[in-house]
């Protein structure tokens, strides 16, 4: 995904900095991630790129001499990067049984651990379809329903505007986030917050599965608080076009309407996910 | 660990509705996990969770229990008589702190029979005049016995049945009920008829309170709903001796019901009073998250 291509980036930015102080050494990271933010805009990046600082931090805490610093920071990278890649089947491992043979599922958009889910699902020989939303404006739906096909289960796509309508033939919800706010709430594909606003009026469980770097340091109240840098492309912002003429690509789901999360550190209740952000920035 | 765990497996297969089992295996394990931390070395401070905190800082990926302590087995066994000391002490903790729930002309509302509820009602009984109506819970109406032991004590109890618990809930203040198990996410396993009761409670705004002591706490999540219920011989629902339409129909008798979190308002156990959301901190103070699937 692209949150580990980053961090990866940025360890290999680590390996070739050649700075003597710990200072320095913060600011060029700083740097690096503000360009990775120009190009790419993603909450993702943003996330990793702040938990890979908050690393550096935290190792130069215990190593008073630069080098050997560095060299355990390299070392740790290599580890949380490796952690980070077995995150998706840890996920797939919890989320399974929570789908039961014969169940009908919602889903939004293109989403890899959703699809990594479900596919841990088939392994364990359930069957069951799935509904997801064409989602607009880049059919991003498609592209899922092409590689749930290509897993034999049985897709249907449906339009962004059809979800009240299918809500009542569907058992649960299952969508990625792009992004998990300290609430407890999360930030995903445009639709997100229709989908879960439904499956509450109808009382079907709304699942979120997301790795544990996405995990942010924001605490929107509203639609209007998530950064702009989220909702539009890096490009849509560069051009400094007038803002209220462009669609927002992400939007804000409350916490209240969130059943439960699977992540890489369990399965977690939204109140949950505050604590779990509490014990890593205290 | 792994004998126990072993033995674990094999006492919760046998009687799977039965949680509290599979909870004191993995207590145990955790116990074993501290007093090897303790004897390896490593401080207190030192959280064994999952957290992204240790994603970052932690230098290896597994951790290894093989190297032996000869006190290792004193400590333990220390632990978990301390742990059986705590169990035996539950009811009269929970007890306590009944004063500051239960208030004068209070109309309380219970279902069923539960012991910890009982002797929570006797204590709050001694200082406080109060009234109790308590819901036989059909088929097997031990609601009547629980009416029986608290009318000893001089409260004043009605028995209703489950039918009429709608009708009277405008009247109540309070709702106090025991449970059999605690999920991880703040959702009970109690007996049947409690849905119905929590709903009500919820429609009149009613604070519904869950007085159950830690050991029910387990974490499992409510994933397969049909794998934890229990049903029994539908005998009570229709006797055998109307037995001609016994060929042309269906008859289920369920012994427990699944309440989920948000109709509850407060746990109070033997440590205190929670709300239903901090219900996983709970937990990870209890279990280690290695122990979740035994």
């Amino acid at each position: 995904s692209s949150a580990v291509a980053a961090i990866r980036a940025l360890l290999g930015f680590l390996k070739q900095d050649r700075g003597e102080t710990i200072q320095g050494l913060r600011n060029s990271l700083r740097d690096a991630i503000d360009t990775l933010s120009r190009v790419d805009s993603s909450v993702a990046v943003s996330s990793g790129g702040e938990l890979f600082l908050r690393f550096i931090s935290l190792t130069s805490l215990e190593y008073s001499d630069y080098s050997k610093c560095k060299e355990i920071m390299i070392e740790r990278g290599e580890i949380f990067l490796r952690k980070v890649s077995l995150s998706r089947n840890k996920i797939a491992k919890l989320c399974h049984p929570f789908i039961r043979d014969g169940a009908r599922i919602l889903t939004h958009a293109y989403s890899r651990v959703v699809l990594r889910v479900l596919e841990a699902a088939v392994e364990s020989k359930k069957r069951f379809s799935v509904y997801v939303t064409e989602s607009q404006p880049d059919q991003a739906g498609q592209k899922m329903a092409k590689a749930l096909r290509k897993l034999n289960i049985p897709v249907t796509v449906i339009l962004d505007a059809a979800v009240g309508y299918i809500m009542e033939k569907v058992d649960l919800v299952l969508v990625g986030a792009e992004g998990v706010v300290e609430s407890g709430g999360i930030i995903n594909k445009i639709g997100s917050n229709q989908i879960a606003v439904c499956a509450k009026a109808q009382n079907k469980p709304f699942y979120v599965v997301a790795e544990s770097f996405k995990f942010v340091r924001l605490f929107p109240l509203n639609q209007q608080d998530v950064p702009d840098r989220f909702k539009y492309k890096a490009d849509t912002l560069k051009t400094g076009q007038n803002l209220t003429e462009e669609h927002p690509w992400i939007d804000y789901t409350s916490p209240s309407l969130i059943t439960l999360l699977f992540t890489d550190l369990g399965v977690l209740t939204p109140s949950a996910v505050s604590d779990e952000l509490i014990k890593l920035y205290l | 660990m792994d004998l126990i765990r072993t033995e674990g497996q094999r006492m919760t297969a046998a009687q799977p509705s039965e949680t509290t089992v599979g909870n004191m295996v993995r207590r145990v394990l955790k116990v074993i996990r501290e007093e090897y931390g303790r004897l390896h070395g490593r401080s207190e401070e030192s959280d064994q969770q999952e957290s992204l905190h240790k994603l970052l800082t932690s230098g290896g990926l597994s951790e290894d229990f093989r190297t032996p302590y000869p006190s290792l087995r004193a400590n333990v066994i220390e632990a978990i008589n301390e742990m059986l000391i705590e169990l035996e002490g539950t009811t009269d903790n929970i007890a306590m702190q009944a004063l500051e729930h239960i208030h004068s002309n209070e109309v309380i509302m219970t279902i069923g029979y539960s012991r910890t509820v009982e002797a929570f009602l006797k204590e709050a009984a001694r200082k406080r005049k109060f009234q109790v109506i308590v819901a036989e819970c059909a088929p097997f109406c031990q609601g009547h016995e629980m009416a029986v032991r608290l009318s000893k004590e001089n409260i004043e109890t009605t028995v209703m049945s489950d039918a009429a618990i709608f009708a009277v809930m405008s009247r109540v203040n309070k709702v106090i009920i025991g449970t059999k198990t605690i999920l991880a996410n703040g959702a009970l396993i109690a007996v049947s008829g409690t849905h119905t009761l929590a709903l009500a409670a919820k429609h009149h705004s009613t604070p519904l309170i869950v007085c159950a002591p830690m050991f029910k706490l387990s974490p499992q999540f409510p994933n397969e709903e049909d794998s934890f219920h229990k049903f029994v011989s539908p005998q009570e629902v229709l006797p055998f001796t109307e037995g001609e339409i016994l060929a042309k129909i269906n008859v289920h008798c369920p012994v427990f019901d699944y309440v989920p979190p948000e109709l509850i308002t407060l746990f109070i156990s033997n440590i205190g009073g929670n709300a239903p959301s901090y219900i996983y901190r709970l937990m990870s103070e209890l279990y280690h998250p290695d122990d979740y699937e035994l």
